[in-house]
């Protein structure tokens, strides 16, 4: 069952290229189609998913699924969550305020559960980030489009 | 004779010398640390090479790839997990040795063999990159793209559990390359109207999106599924010493294991995970006592070691002679030759060559450090291992990969793509696809795009100019074969496999 799912999510991502590479407008005379090797690579990409479609379907009758493994995915899926809500706040609000929130959220997440330690974490994680690349490398940092504590701080 | 001016000059810089044994103890201990991957920490440290000068950036990343497969075996030997794929091979002899008592002989053994096996590499490559440049300057664009599809192919269908798995994965990292403008017309491709994606996906983004939140998001994913800690043998009471009566057997299995290593290095995407065991294969096949592998035997652990620590210097030819990577490594190390404006390919030694010496001599001061560290602290690095709090460690790990991925261009854009990157390799890994043939193909599509529009353009449209060329026709043919050889391997394993069940 699960090659069958792996080779229809495949089928779709590769008809998705294949309609984005029809997109592309045709060559002018005398050179070479900007879409050839999208639309090669996607077609390709197009048999293998019904290659492993029915490869699916041959097996997916004895295949018996397992959920020993949710637990771990829920975990991955948070943390996925954690992520996207994160590099958009970076957008929002610049560097130290997110960082400051996200870090004890990470720590307790991977199991810390010392209240010093994650209280700790909030100073010292945008500190130390923002000496090593903003300081000592001179990365410029993100200004935030809403509120940039880091521009508060500075004054 | 290049590479004597190039050492010397190495040997007498301090802040080089500094720096490769620096990279030497980062790489052993990344190496060493299961489920950090040497990829994963030059792809994380990628951006901050952006401010160094050429040579220090790609000693630096290049000494930790080859310090990080040989720090692989000390895990492989002490916590019976190998730190890196390459080291699985050595795990075979090396756990049962340190559960004997021997882990510091194992380590020592191994450290030696990895010294050994990336000399000969390192050598070879030395000595053979010049004519594979000079041989590469003659080729034209059909011969360098049936390269490139031979690359593809064999990356795709060599390394990792499933052929079509692989090839799929090599195919999304073309499509994902081809986002963005097109170089030749300046049409755009799956952009969507978005202007962002209009320059691109960029490669340090995706690196450390894939190898590093990647692995952070897998590692979330083991803890919450085990609870099992890691076990540990070896201590200060084993007999950790080393005699030359010892190591005497295991040498011709050494450098039968630098010889393998060494060729399969040259092939790209083979990788060193391939010639570990294929030398331990040939190793036991060739070996006085094959009764005694893979129950603590001394060669068991020089053969796979030697061998997988030889494929760094070779695979690094390929990459320099015709911009095609051959491992995960080389397709980073790519990456800072072009953020540094330096053009990989055959004209690379007449423009830079200065520089490529020094990086290889780099290359060579490095296995010193590390065969030093090794062979006389690899005890002492496993202890700090395993006082690194990996519940710290792993959140540092995600929020760098945040601050890295963003300080590479100052794009926030680029850490939307690390963050979906990340993602993306986690369900790679999780379903068996294979990330170094999708990050491989990613890296080498634009070339191999560009040789083939421009084989087109020279045929007045026709694809025959691939099978007319001889070397064109050559490599494709090699591509068909690296599958027919996979595909025949895995009929092989089955049958093996049903005939095992069978005897059962």
């Amino acid at each position: 069952m699960r090659a069958f799912i792996e080779g229809l999510i495949l089928a779709f991502v590769s008809a998705l290229a294949i309609w984005g590479a029809i997109q592309v407008p045709s060559p002018t005379p005398g050179e070479t189609w900007a879409g050839v090797v999208p639309m090669g690579a996607a077609l390709a990409l197009l048999v293998i998913s019904i290659w492993l479609t029915i490869g699916g379907l041959k097996v997916g009758a004895n295949a018996a699924s397992s959920a020993s493994n949710n637990k771990g995915t829920i975990h991955v899926v948070l943390l996925f969550v954690i992520s996207i809500i994160y590099q958009q706040s970076l957008r929002w609000f610049g560097y130290v305020l997110p960082t400051a929130i996200v870090a004890p959220v990470l720590l307790y997440s991977f199991g810390v559960r010392s209240w010093v330690g994650l209280a700790l974490s909030i100073i010292v994680c945008p500190l130390a980030f923002h000496l090593i690349f903003f300081k000592l490398l001179g990365v410029f940092p993100p200004v935030g489009e809403v509120f940039d504590l880091l521009g508060k701080l500075q004054g | 004779m290049e590479i004597f001016p190039a050492l010397l000059s190495v040997i007498t810089d301090p802040t080089l010398l500094a720096a490769i044994l620096m990279a030497a103890v980062v790489g052993m201990i990344v190496g060493a640390t299961p489920g950090l991957t040497a990829s994963a920490a030059i792809a994380m440290l990628l951006p901050i090479t952006l401010y160094m000068s050429p040579l220090f950036a790609l000693a630096f990343l290049y000494v930790i790839g080859k310090s990080g497969r040989y720090g692989g075996s000390i895990a492989a030997i002490l916590f019976n997990t190998p730190g890196t794929a390459a080291s699985a091979a050595t795990q075979i002899d090396g756990y049962p040795l340190a559960l004997a008592g021997k882990a510091g002989k194992a380590m020592k053994v191994a450290t030696i063999s990895s010294v050994i096996g990336d000399f000969m590499g390192d050598i070879m490559l030395v000595v053979g990159v010049g004519y594979i440049a000079a041989l590469a300057l003659k080729l034209g664009p059909p011969e360098t793209f049936a390269i490139y599809f031979s690359a593809f192919v064999v990356i795709g269908s060599v390394i990792g559990k499933s052929i079509l798995k692989g090839l799929a994965s090599a195919l999304l990292g073309i499509l994902v390359a081809m986002i963005g403008l097109d170089p030749i017309s300046g049409e755009e491709r799956y952009t969507f109207g978005n202007f962002e994606l209009s320059n691109g996906i960029g490669l340090v983004p995706l690196m450390i999106g894939v190898f590093v939140l990647g692995e952070v998001f897998s590692q979330i994913e083991e803890r919450a599924n085990s609870n099992g800690d890691t076990k540990v043998v070896g201590g200060d009471s084993d007999d950790n010493s080393l005699s030359w009566e010892e190591y005497k057997p295991c040498l011709p299995h050494a450098i039968r294991g630098g010889l393998i290593g060494a060729g399969i290095g040259i092939l790209p995407g083979l990788g060193s995970a391939l010639a570990a065991f294929i030398s331990y294969g040939e190793g036991k096949r060739r070996a006085i006592n094959p009764e005694e592998w893979g129950k603590g035997a001394l060669e068991g652990v020089a053969a796979p070691e030697a061998a997988n620590n030889a494929v760094s210097g070779p695979s690094m030819a390929p990459l320099l002679t015709l911009g095609i990577p051959g491992s995960t490594i080389g397709a980073i190390l790519l990456g800072v030759f072009l953020i540094h404006g330096i053009q990989v390919g055959p004209t690379l030694f007449i423009t830079d060559k200065e520089l490529i010496y020094k990086l290889f001599a780099c290359g060579m001061i490095g296995i010193v450090a590390y065969g030093t560290i090794g062979y006389f602290g690899a005890t002492q690095v496993a202890k700090i291992i395993l006082k690194i709090p990996t519940n710290v460690l792993y959140p540092m790990i995600f929020l760098t990969a945040f601050i890295a991925s963003y300080a590479a261009r100052g794009s926030l854009f680029d850490v939307s793509v690390m963050t979906l990157a990340g993602f993306a390799g986690w369900l790679m890994r999780k379903f068996d696809f294979n990330i170094a043939a999708f990050i491989i193909s990613f890296v080498l599509a634009k070339g191999a795009e560009e040789t083939f529009r421009q084989s087109i353009l020279m045929s007045d449209g026709g694809a025959l100019i691939f099978v007319e060329r001889p070397i064109a026709l050559g490599f494709l043919l090699l591509g068909v074969a690296a599958i027919c050889f996979r595909i025949r391997g895995i009929l092989k394993e089955r049958k093996v496999a049903e005939g095992g069940l069978e005897d059962a």
